[in-house]
């Protein structure tokens, strides 16, 4: 079956697909690096919401005493030997794992125009700044079953060089694996998978009580469906395909069935203590990120409000 | 051929293919338009959509129309559709035997026969028939098929005969080709006419090719000739000549003399049905005289032209009569007898109510070529001499006998007289009234019978002369004279030895009266004819006379070929192949030889018993319509590839794209216009001299930010580092430069000092962009942001309004990652061991490029440096606010804390700062030197 040669001219022409792909992904990565990198920069210089400094048990630096501070925090061991107050830091030791994972898988290359970002690259770019911006928070982050966690100053470098040499097949979902209590998973992805593998996912990702956020990222037509006329789907990793006849009168349907697919990984991961997020690429990138991160600086104790911090940026999306 | 339309196919059936059409309807009424294809990667979710209710997509009923019209012309164009289709022979394969009719009757419709031909060898070529080209005009002794090409050579060469050719003569060589190409088609190009040969030609046609044989003939008009021209007394009058209906009833026959000028037009109309009818002009006759050429005005072939040579010529006569009761009984007078007689070819003019000698000088002073004196004795001496100088001049005097001359003696007769005249038959004579005797073979006579009708009762008698025999014409039955004529100069004496009158015999009521005086009256005005008809009776029996002026086959005068012969002098009839019409003989002495005798009449040719096909000529040139129905074709699928393209969606899809394009074209235009400034920019001469003086010597160069006093700040603080500099180093700069960031070249200095204001404007796109390329290129740029003093000292999260607008800048460019100036940087041992960088101001960072990482390098190692050096160095102590001094040396500005050597230390930092950026890592390898000489051993 699998040797007719029609077979083998459609596995040759995946092949050749792949590596089409594969090369735009390449080419694309210095730009999406660089995106990554200022998206990055400006939503650390606007925040600043993980410092170094922070509580831990090692000492992390001297600095100045400022005027207002409790007087309890000048080390006046140090302070004794200068003109000066200095005050001692300690390390921030909240690091853990954060487990990043853009959906890279052929579905995602999808635009409904040429003006829009593909939510790869929009996926990819969150993934870098993201990464990026916790680092230098000091977390270590990783990507499930393509890079192990790091903590490496050039994160986005290496993960980018990871994502471009990794060999196997794209997939939509990470794979299945179990973080760490204390690690937390970013799922970036459209997640047009079925809904309960979608559920499956974050059912196994949360089984050890990791945190984790989830983000669909969506193209604007699928969440719309401005299609009218005859016109044959196709599923662009091999699901098949289906000829609608007049697609107008399936878009009620369709919205309707996209909502309750939302709302089933909306419940399944409410239920882990999850938050769910939905983002349009026509959408800046730096809109997500600030929420995204602003939810994950917030105390891993406080899950209730970051709970209530996904609401407005649905909001802002919609 | 279609009933009707001149349409036919080449291979007609291909046209059974259209049968299939209507399971071509189904096919495609059953195939519905492909639909859009789209990626869409929610397609699971629609998988759970139940399925809409839709109607079944079918190709519209008028797209398939469209198609079957499409495929529907395919089918015609293969099968090769041909528009006024030339006659393809009545079989479909084998050779083509081509007989065309190439006589004068054929001439008048020559291109559009020829035409017809051409285009049946085209189709022959098209099919690949040999084609074989027998022409009656010009008979071949063998003939052979040719290839079309050669055929169509053959056709090219081809012209028509002027003469009337006899069709019989080729049915030989047909017989032979026929014989070795049996299955060979016979067309016939024809020109319907028969000239007497047609009904052989066509029965032993019949027999050759029964059933083979296609006749193309009407369809074009029919030939009109011209025969049987007539000068008469009351005008010149032609007779026209027809076939049948298929020629133009109506037309003009055109009088034309020796030179071609038109002289007269004369109308002649066909009635219904009939074959012939008459032209006539009614000119004076001195100008019929000169008509050499009738023609129907508008028909080119040799039949329409009928040339008229002297013998059409009419004479007015003059007749002088010696007696005096003429008048009483005009009826039996001789002039009576000579009016009538002379009437059909010549005017008459009578001498009334004057002596004969004022009548002959009358008529000499009218120039009349011919005079006769009925019975003049003598003439008087002026007269005479006048007459005798007329006649050596070329005139012909005719001289009729009677009592008068019979009683004279006059000299002017061509042979001597005896006196008194002879009597026979008469009571006192015992010899029987004369037969005509004989007419002499020299003379004008020799072609006339001898009539036995004609008595002579009574004569003058000549006296029996050594000249008697030559100069007599015509004798009576015992050898005596009764026409005798001598020259005389260039004229003619001719006497009738009898009266013109039925006194002396029956002649004068006789036909070859007539005909005697119509050949005497013929040499008048021709002396020379006279003279050679004289000299060439001389030479022999048989004179002939060259052709000069010949007719072609289209009526044209040309000059004669090589095949035309002399004819005899007295040639007359028909003109033949080797005869061809036309005129022969000397310029004074044409003979006009026609394509048609005077007797000939047309009629059209009976193809009553050939078992043959007709088909008319063809009017145009056939039409390959392929060409044509192929461009339908093609413009069918264009129409219905964009109908496709309409219906699957694509103008949205369209619309996008020209939307993308405008855009592009909007991107790109500004970036062209762009260039062309900085082209136009390179060469003012402004330009040159900021680039002379900022080559020519080392300088400091610092950004000219827009506000005056820090730009002069920043020109004191560069010129107090230079000062510094070349007090301290070997480096000597010249005065610093401002410089506009947006307009002028950077790539000359090694360093820019770029103070940053809050207020300052970012730079726009392409200045951002040259500055990148400036800091790609090798350039340092010293951002200062001088706000140390204001802002919190140590707070990275703090952000200066100045440094806002420096991240701003920055965030444009492609910025390394930075980081405040390591220990072991080299930019702190470049020149100057320094440990922090001083300006105005102490608290600020001094930030430069990431080196690499240092573990895998040595620890021991004292500098450390980068490849290259670090594009970008930020500081916020306003370092040139410290280095400005005055032009007396002195400081400007005070520092912030104010340490003693605060300013000596930021004159050092400046150093340093130019050093790093002149040498590069090269200080940080100076650092070995000690160890690399220790090495050496020294």
């Amino acid at each position: 079956m699998s040797d007719t040669p029609a077979n083998m001219r459609q596995a040759e022409g995946e092949v050749r697909t792949t590596a089409y792909d594969a090369a735009r992904l390449v080419a694309a990565m210095p730009r999406l690096v660089l995106e990554a990198r200022r998206v990055a920069i400006s939503v650390y210089h606007g925040l600043h919401g993980r410092r170094r400094a922070g509580p831990g048990e090692n000492f992390w630096q001297y600095r100045r005493f400022v005027d207002g501070e409790p007087a309890s925090r000048v080390d006046w061991r140090r302070s004794a030997r200068d003109d000066l107050l200095f005050v001692r830091e300690r390390e921030w030791e909240a690091a853990h794992t954060i487990w990043i994972w853009p959906d890279c898988s052929p579905s995602m290359v999808f635009t409904s125009s040429d003006k829009v970002t593909p939510k790869r690259d929009r996926a990819l770019v969150l993934a870098f700044a993201l990464g990026e911006l916790l680092v230098r928070g000091g977390e270590r982050v990783g990507i499930p079953g393509i890079m192990r966690p790091t903590a490496s100053r050039a994160v986005i470098n290496r993960m980018a060089d990871t994502i471009v040499h990794f060999a196997g097949e794209a997939q939509s979902l990470p794979p299945p694996f179990h973080p760490g209590s204390r690690d937390e998973v970013v799922l970036l992805g459209d997640l047009w998978s079925p809904t309960q593998q979608v559920k499956d996912a974050i059912a196994t990702l949360g089984a050890n009580g990791a945190g984790g956020h989830v983000v669909q990222i969506v193209d604007q037509a699928e969440e719309t469906f401005p299609y009218s006329g005859r016109i044959e789907f196709e599923e662009p990793e091999g699901a098949g395909s289906i000829t609608v006849g007049r697609a107008e009168a399936w878009a009620a349907d369709y919205i309707e069935r996209v909502a309750r697919h939302r709302g089933e990984i909306r419940t399944a991961a409410a239920r882990r203590g999850w938050s769910f997020a939905i983002h349009r690429t026509n959408r800046p990138a730096s809109e997500l990120l600030l929420a995204l991160h602003a939810r994950m600086s917030a105390s891993p104790d406080a899950l209730p409000h970051m709970q209530a911090a996904a609401g407005p940026v649905e909001e802002a999306a919609a | 051929m279609i009933a009707g339309l001149p349409l036919a196919f080449t291979s007609p059936f291909i046209l059974f293919a259209l049968l299939a059409l209507p399971v071509l309807w189904w096919l495609l009424r059953l195939v519905p338009p492909r639909p859009r294809r789209i990626a869409f990667p929610p397609t699971r979710i629609l998988f759970e959509i139940e399925p809409k209710e839709e109607t079944p997509a079918r190709t519209p009923w008028w797209l398939t129309l469209l198609r079957l019209l499409l495929a529907a012309l395919i089918i015609v164009a293969a099968a090769g559709p041909l528009w006024n289709p030339p006659p393809a022979g009545t079989r479909p394969t084998g050779p083509v035997v081509l007989i065309v009719d190439s006589g004068w009757s054929a001439a008048a419709n020559w291109d559009e026969r020829i035409a017809t031909a051409e285009a049946i060898v085209g189709r022959a070529e098209a099919d690949g028939r040999g084609v074989a080209v027998l022409a009656t005009g010009s008979p071949p002794k063998e003939t052979t098929l040719l290839r079309p090409g050669e055929a169509r050579e053959a056709l090219r060469l081809l012209k028509p005969a002027p003469h009337t050719p006899d069709r019989t003569e080729l049915l030989l060589p047909l017989t032979r080709l026929l014989r070795t190409v049996p299955d060979a088609s016979v067309i016939w190009l024809s020109d319907g006419v028969d000239l007497g040969d047609g009904g052989k030609f066509v029965a032993t046609l019949n027999g050759l090719a029964a059933g083979r044989v296609t006749v193309v003939t009407g369809g074009i008009a029919g030939a009109r000739a011209l025969a049987a021209a007539d000068n008469a007394a009351g005008g010149l009058s032609v007779t026209v000549l027809r076939a049948d209906n298929s020629a133009p009833a109506q037309g003009i026959v055109r009088a034309r003399d020796l030179r071609g000028l038109a002289l007269g037009d004369a109308e002649f109309n066909f009635p219904a049905g009939a074959t012939e009818t008459e032209a006539r002009f009614d000119l004076p006759v001195e100008i019929r005289n000169d008509i050499a050429r009738l023609e129907i005005a508008g028909e080119r072939s040799a039949g329409a032209v009928e040339l008229l040579d002297k013998r059409w010529r009419r004479r007015t006569v003059g007749v002088v009569s010696g007696a005096t009761a003429d008048t009483s009984q005009p009826l039996l007078a001789a002039t009576y007898y000579l009016s009538r007689a002379l009437g059909p070819f010549a005017d008459v003019r009578l001498a009334e109510g004057a002596s004969p000698s004022s009548a002959v000088e009358r008529f000499i002073d009218q120039r009349l070529p011919v005079i006769v004196l009925s019975d003049v004795g003598n003439i008087v001496d002026a007269a005479r001499n006048r007459m005798i100088r007329w006649i050596e001049e070329g005139g012909v005097l005719v001289r009729f006998a009677g009592p008068r001359l019979a009683a004279a003696d006059d000299s002017l007769v061509p042979v001597r007289l005896r006196r008194g005249g002879r009597v026979l038959g008469g009571s006192l004579s015992w010899e029987q009234p004369q037969k005509l005797g004989s007419f002499a073979r020299e003379g004008p006579f020799s072609d006339l019978t001898v009539p036995d009708d004609v008595i002579v009762q009574r004569q003058v008698l000549a006296e029996p002369d050594g000249q008697l025999v030559e100069r007599t014409w015509a004798s009576l039955g015992d050898g005596t004279p009764l026409v005798t004529a001598a020259k005389r100069g260039r004229g003619l004496v001719v006497l009738f030895h009898v009266t013109a009158d039925t006194g002396w015999s029956n002649l004068p009521l006789s036909g070859a009266f007539v005909d005697m005086l119509r050949r005497v009256i013929a040499l008048a005005g021709s002396g020379a004819t006279a003279t050679d008809t004289t000299l060439a009776a001389e030479r022999g029996p048989a004179p002939t006379i060259a052709p000069s002026r010949l007719l072609d086959g289209f009526g044209s005068f040309t000059a004669p070929g090589p095949t035309a012969r002399p004819i005899p002098a007295d040639f007359t009839g028909r003109a033949i192949a080797d005869h061809p019409p036309g005129f022969y003989g000397p310029p004074e002495g044409l003979v006009a030889v026609n394509a048609l005798a005077a007797v000939d009449r047309l009629a059209p040719l009976d193809l009553g018993p050939l078992q043959a096909s007709v088909e008319p000529y063809s009017r145009g040139a056939p039409i390959d319509l392929r060409a044509g129905v192929l461009m339908g074709v093609f413009t069918l699928l264009v129409l219905d590839a964009v109908i496709v393209f309409l219906l699957a969606g694509g103008l949205a899809h369209l619309y996008r794209r020209r939307a993308t394009a405008a855009l592009a074209l909007a991107l790109a235009l500004p970036a062209i216009g762009h260039h062309e400034n900085l082209r136009a920019q390179e060469l003012t001469q402004s330009q040159i001299n900021f680039a002379l003086q900022a080559t020519l010597q080392t300088r400091l160069a610092y950004v000219r930010s827009g506000d005056t006093e820090v730009d002069s700040i920043s020109q004191a603080g560069l010129e107090g580092l230079s000062v510094f500099l070349s007090q301290r180093t070997a480096l000597e700069p010249a005065e610093p430069l401002a410089v506009d960031i947006s307009r002028d070249e950077l790539s000359f200095f090694p360093m820019l000092y770029w103070p940053i204001l809050p207020t300052s404007t970012r730079p726009d796109a392409a200045t951002l962009a040259r500055v990148d390329a400036y800091m790609k290129q090798g350039g340092t740029i010293l951002f200062d942001t001088r706000d140390a003093f204001t802002s919190i000292s140590g707070r990275p999260d703090e952000i200066s309004p100045a440094l806002a607008k420096l991240r701003e800048i920055l965030s444009a460019l492609d910025i390394p990652e930075l980081e405040p100036v390591p220990r072991d940087h080299v930019l702190t041992k470049s020149f100057y061991l320094l440990r922090d960088f001083p300006g105005r101001y102490t608290g600020g960072t001094f930030w430069v490029e990431t080196l690499p990482d240092a573990e895998e390098e040595q620890e021991s190692r004292p500098a450390r440096a980068g490849d290259g050096v670090s594009p970008i160095l930020i500081t916020s102590n306003d370092l040139a606010g410290a280095w400005a001094v005055g032009a007396d040396g002195q400081p400007l500005l005070p520092l912030t804390p104010g340490e003693p050597r605060q300013r000596e230390f930021a004159f050092r930092v400046g150093v340093n700062i130019v050093m790093y950026v002149l040498t590069g890592n090269y200080k940080a390898d100076q650092v070995h030197i000690p160890a690399l000489l220790e090495r050496l051993g020294q």
